[in-house]
C-alpha cells in the first residue's frame, strides 16, 4: 500500500473503477485478511480458502462497475465470499470432515491472553453447519448486527437470531464441558 | 443475543469469540497471485451510465425523431403544393394555347370565306 498510504477507500475504489489496476490491487491489500478470514473458517482448508479469496477477487474485478461506494464494496464482498464458501461446501463435503487449519498470525499481533482457549473456539465455531457458522462469523469476526447479516446472506433477521442463540448455547454448552469455560 | 440466565457467561463467551476470530492474512503473495490472475483478463467494462445521464440521451433520441418525422411532413407538403402549382401552370399554358388556336383557326376561316365572295363580285 506504499504510495496509496493517504489515498481513502473510496479514491481507490475510484481509480480502480477508472480501470488502474494497482489501485485494485491496492483495494485487495485492504480487503484481503476480511475476505481470506471468512473463507478459511468457513472452508478450514488453507489452499482452498486462498483459493476461494482469489476468485471472489477476480469477480469483483470483473463486476467493479456494479459497486457504487466503499460500504457497498465491504458489504459485496462478504456476500460473495460465504455464499462461495457454502457453495464449495456443498460441492466438496470432504472439506467439511477436516480439522481447521489455523492460520499464521502475524507477529506483531500474537498478543492473545489464551491461545488455547482461541483455537479450542475458533475450532468448535468451525465444527457448527455452514449457515450457522456464517451466521456466527459475520457477527464475532466482521461485527455485523443481525439485519446486516440477514442482508448479506438473505435471510430473515428472526433466523439470524435464533442462529446466533443456538450457536452461543452449544458453543457456551462445549467449552463448559470440557472445562475451557467455567 | 442470549437470555438473562446466561448473560454474564454470553458476554464473556461472545468477547472471547471477537477474540478467537480476528481476521488473519493470507500467505505472502496472495495480492501478486490476485494481480497475476487479473492481468490474464480483459479490462473490466467501464461504469454503465448514470440513469440521468440515459434518460437525457432518451429525451435527445425522441427529440431528433420527432423533428425527423416534423421535417419529412414539411418536405411532403412542399412537394404536394409544388405537384398543384406545376399541374395548374399546365393546366392555364394549355387554356392560353387553345384560345390562340382558336383564334387562329376563326381567322384562317373568314379569310376562306371571304375570298369566294371576292371572286363572284369580279
Amino acid at each position: 500500500m506504499s504510495g496509496d498510504g493517504e489515498c481513502t477507500g473510496g479514491d481507490l475504489l475510484r481509480r480502480a473503477l477508472a480501470g488502474e489496476r494497482a489501485a485494485f490491487g491496492a483495494l485487495v491489500g485492504t480487503h484481503q485478511r476480511m475476505v481470506f478470514s471468512l473463507a478459511l473458517r468457513m472452508l478450514r482448508d488453507r489452499h482452498a480458502a486462498e483459493d476461494l479469496a482469489q476468485e471472489v477477487f477476480l469477480q469483483l474485478y470483473r463486476s467493479l462497475s456494479a459497486v457504487s461506494s466503499e460500504a457497498h464494496l465491504a458489504f459485496w464482498l462478504r456476500k460473495v465470499t460465504v455464499h462461495r464458501a457454502i457453495d464449495r461446501l456443498r460441492r466438496e463435503p470432504r472439506l467439511e470432515m477436516a480439522p481447521l487449519e489455523e492460520a499464521q498470525v502475524p507477529a506483531g499481533e500474537a498478543h492473545s491472553r489464551d491461545p488455547i482457549l482461541e483455537r479450542r473456539l475458533r475450532s468448535l465455531v468451525a465444527q457448527l453447519p455452514p449457515a450457522a457458522r456464517a451466521v456466527v462469523l459475520l457477527r464475532y469476526q466482521e461485527d455485523l448486527d443481525p439485519a446486516d447479516i440477514a442482508r448479506t446472506l438473505r435471510m430473515p433477521v428472526n433466523t439470524v437470531k435464533s442462529h446466533l442463540k443456538r450457536s452461543l448455547a452449544e458453543l457456551r454448552e462445549r467449552m463448559t464441558s470440557s472445562g475451557a469455560l467455567t | 443475543m442470549s437470555d438473562d440466565r446466561h448473560e454474564p457467561e454470553s458476554n464473556d463467551l461472545e468477547r472471547r469469540l471477537r477474540a478467537a476470530l480476528k481476521p488473519v492474512n493470507p500467505g505472502e503473495g496472495f495480492t501478486a497471485g490476485v494481480m497475476a490472475r487479473v492481468a490474464a483478463e480483459p479490462r473490466p467494462a467501464r461504469r454503465p451510465r448514470s440513469p440521468a445521464v440515459v434518460s437525457w440521451l432518451a429525451f435527445g433520441l425522441a427529440a431528433s425523431v420527432v423533428l425527423a418525422v416534423l421535417l419529412a411532413h414539411e418536405w411532403q407538403v412542399r412537394r404536394i403544393e409544388q405537384g398543384r402549382e406545376a399541374r395548374r401552370q399546365l393546366i392555364e399554358a394549355l387554356r392560353v394555347t387553345d384560345e390562340k388556336l382558336n383564334l387562329a383557326y376563326r381567322v384562317v376561316n373568314s379569310r376562306q370565306d371571304a375570298a369566294p365572295a371576292q371572286h363572284s363580285g369580279a
